[in-house]
């Protein structure tokens, strides 16, 4: 090895792997320090997507709330909508009938459906394998169209309403919804020939980026990446909300902690979402699919706090409301799952990796910027 | 009620501390500020090993910030708030780091939209704002309105 070789070996650079690098997915950005391939320092810059959601929601009454919470994450809106109309029913004591209950555990579970179909798109692109993207992006479109359907909108649904649903289910709907359900279980099978089983694959993501239970219990990581490590959390058994304890569902764990465990819990989550959709369609009681809530325009909520959580296609998501009596909300906090496992424990894992594994670890982690901004 | 147990055990443990079970799963503990510290060590002894998060309300009429830690126990299945109160005038607190790595980045955001110190917290760095010359805009105080009509003039 000549002397400039070793020189350009040893030299430390900063670089910034922004938004506009072709590697990041979303709009996020990381300081890395690095020694020729290898990251010696990683610091995550958060907050090209801050919106300020929790002040504005101060701001205005409560109803009005509901066109800015979809939007705390792109990928998988509905949970947002779903722990905002829990606080202000818990707070305002509204009662939901049973049916809504279950036209909301239906939303909820396409909503993981799309976000984790949207992640496999990414992921094979990132990896640098587009023909998986191509398929599941397709399939996710068809649940788009469900969503159209029911709540007139396809990214962002404000279908999940403070007691109740906004609509009900329109004719035709659960028809085209069996159909589409069938046709995703149909290509989990090509999913699994072409890319969770395929060697390059495995290869490619064993053993990288291994969050160790101990790191993933410390930084209060939640969602797949916990259960990848072999710990079996799930908000929807450990507090059932919705229609979730009448529902029969596994919670997919694995052990090993790594970027492929990680995909792999995903990958039959996928496939617990859909027994879900099933079972929400079989059972699906009679009723209304909504209370009335009172004017918009007069409602005041009493004073109190309340705390209540779920789980997204990400993690634990959870909302602290605090409301002073009056005809807006005195505060909102969102706990978001990708805050944890994107700052810190991304920080960690980044640490002596190669530079060309920071793209692979971002997907890994199913990390949502737009959540961590708010 | 394992609810009810946790309530007997910090109300006699903790001068001043006043707990009520506000439903299943669900433990609201409001203390003086200076027995935090210890209290959330002794909870996390008692299997609440998670921080959920941290979260900070301006009560403005009383000039004070109300500290809010979001505590849950794994093997409960319970969610606990830890709530104290400090001076809005001169808002400085202990951080939590020692006890929980992830109180990190959660007392730099509150640091950043509240202004609050946390003392022991190495990383009080700007985390979601940019160049950010104004008052902690999470404030109660803070006019949005004003500042988006004096950043983004229009005619």
């Amino acid at each position: 090895m000549n002397d400039i070789d070793t020189k350009i070996k040893e030299r430390e650079l900063t670089l910034y792997f922004g938004p506009q690098h072709i590697g990041m997915v979303g709009n996020f950005g990381i300081t890395l320090t690095v020694k020729g391939d290898t990251i010696q320092e990683a610091v995550a810059t958060p907050g090209f997507l801050h919106r300020g959601f929790e002040k504005m929601l101060e701001n205005v009454r409560y109803l009005q709330g509901f066109p800015f919470v979809c939007r705390i994450n792109v990928m998988d809106p509905d949970p947002n909508e779903q722990v905002y109309a829990m606080a202000i029913e818990e707070l305002a004591g509204l009662e939901v009938p049973p049916r809504a209950h279950y036209l909301r555990t239906m939303a909820l579970e396409m909503s993981r459906l799309t976000s984790h179909l949207a992640w496999l798109w990414a992921y094979g692109n990132e990896l640098g394998f587009d023909t998986i993207g191509h398929w599941s992006m397709v399939q996710r479109d068809y649940f788009i169209d469900l969503f159209d359907m029911i709540a007139g909108g396809r990214v962002y649904h404000m279908y999940i309403w403070p007691g109740g649903v906004r609509r009900d289910m329109p004719e035709g709907f659960e028809a085209k919804m069996r159909q589409t359900l069938d046709g995703l279980e149909g290509s989990l099978r090509d999913y699994d020939s072409t890319f969770f089983n395929n060697r390059v694959f495995r290869k490619r993501a064993s053993g990288i980026g291994v969050l160790t239970q101990e790191d993933a219990l410390r930084f209060g990581v939640t969602g797949s990446c916990l259960r990848a490590t072999g710990i079996k959390r799930d908000v929807r058994i450990e507090e059932p909300y919705a229609a979730y304890a009448d529902l029969d569902f596994e919670v997919p764990t694995m052990t090993d902690g790594d970027a492929y465990a990680r995909a792999i819990v995903i990958r039959k989550e996928i496939e617990q979402s859909i027994s879900i959709i099933r079972q929400v369609l079989d059972k699906l009681p009679t009723g209304p699919a909504w209370n009335r809530v009172p004017n918009p325009f007069k409602w005041k909520i009493p004073p109190g706090e309340t705390y209540v959580r779920m789980e997204s296609a990400r993690g634990e998501l959870g909302a602290y409301a605090v409301s002073d009596g009056s005809e807006k909300i005195h505060r909102i906090a969102y706990r978001v799952p990708s805050y944890p496992h994107g700052i810190l424990a991304l920080e960690t894992l980044l640490r002596g990796m190669n530079i060309a594994d920071v793209g692979h670890m971002l997907l890994s982690l199913n990390i949502a910027a737009p959540e961590i901004d708010r | 009620m394992r609810e009810e147990t946790i309530k007997q055990d910090i109300e006699k443990r903790y001068d001043g501390s006043c707990v009520s079970v506000q439903r299943r799963q669900r433990i609201i503990v409001s203390v003086p500020k200076d027995s935090v510290f210890s209290l959330v060590a002794y909870m996390k002894e008692e299997g609440f090993g998670h921080l959920s998060f941290i979260t900070c309300v301006d009560w403005i009429k009383e000039g004070e910030f109300e500290l809010v830690y979001h505590l849950a126990s794994y093997q409960d299945g319970i969610h606990a708030m830890v709530k104290t109160r400090i001076d809005r005038a001169d808002p400085t607190y202990l951080s939590l780091v020692p006890l929980f790595e992830n109180a990190q980045t959660y007392e730099r955001e509150i640091h950043e939209m509240f202004g609050v110190r946390f003392v022991g917290n190495g990383r009080l760095i700007p985390f979601l704002l940019t160049n950010w010359q104004e008052m902690p805009p999470m404030k109660k105080d803070f006019d949005t309105e004003a500042y988006a009509e004096r950043m983004f003039e229009h005619e």
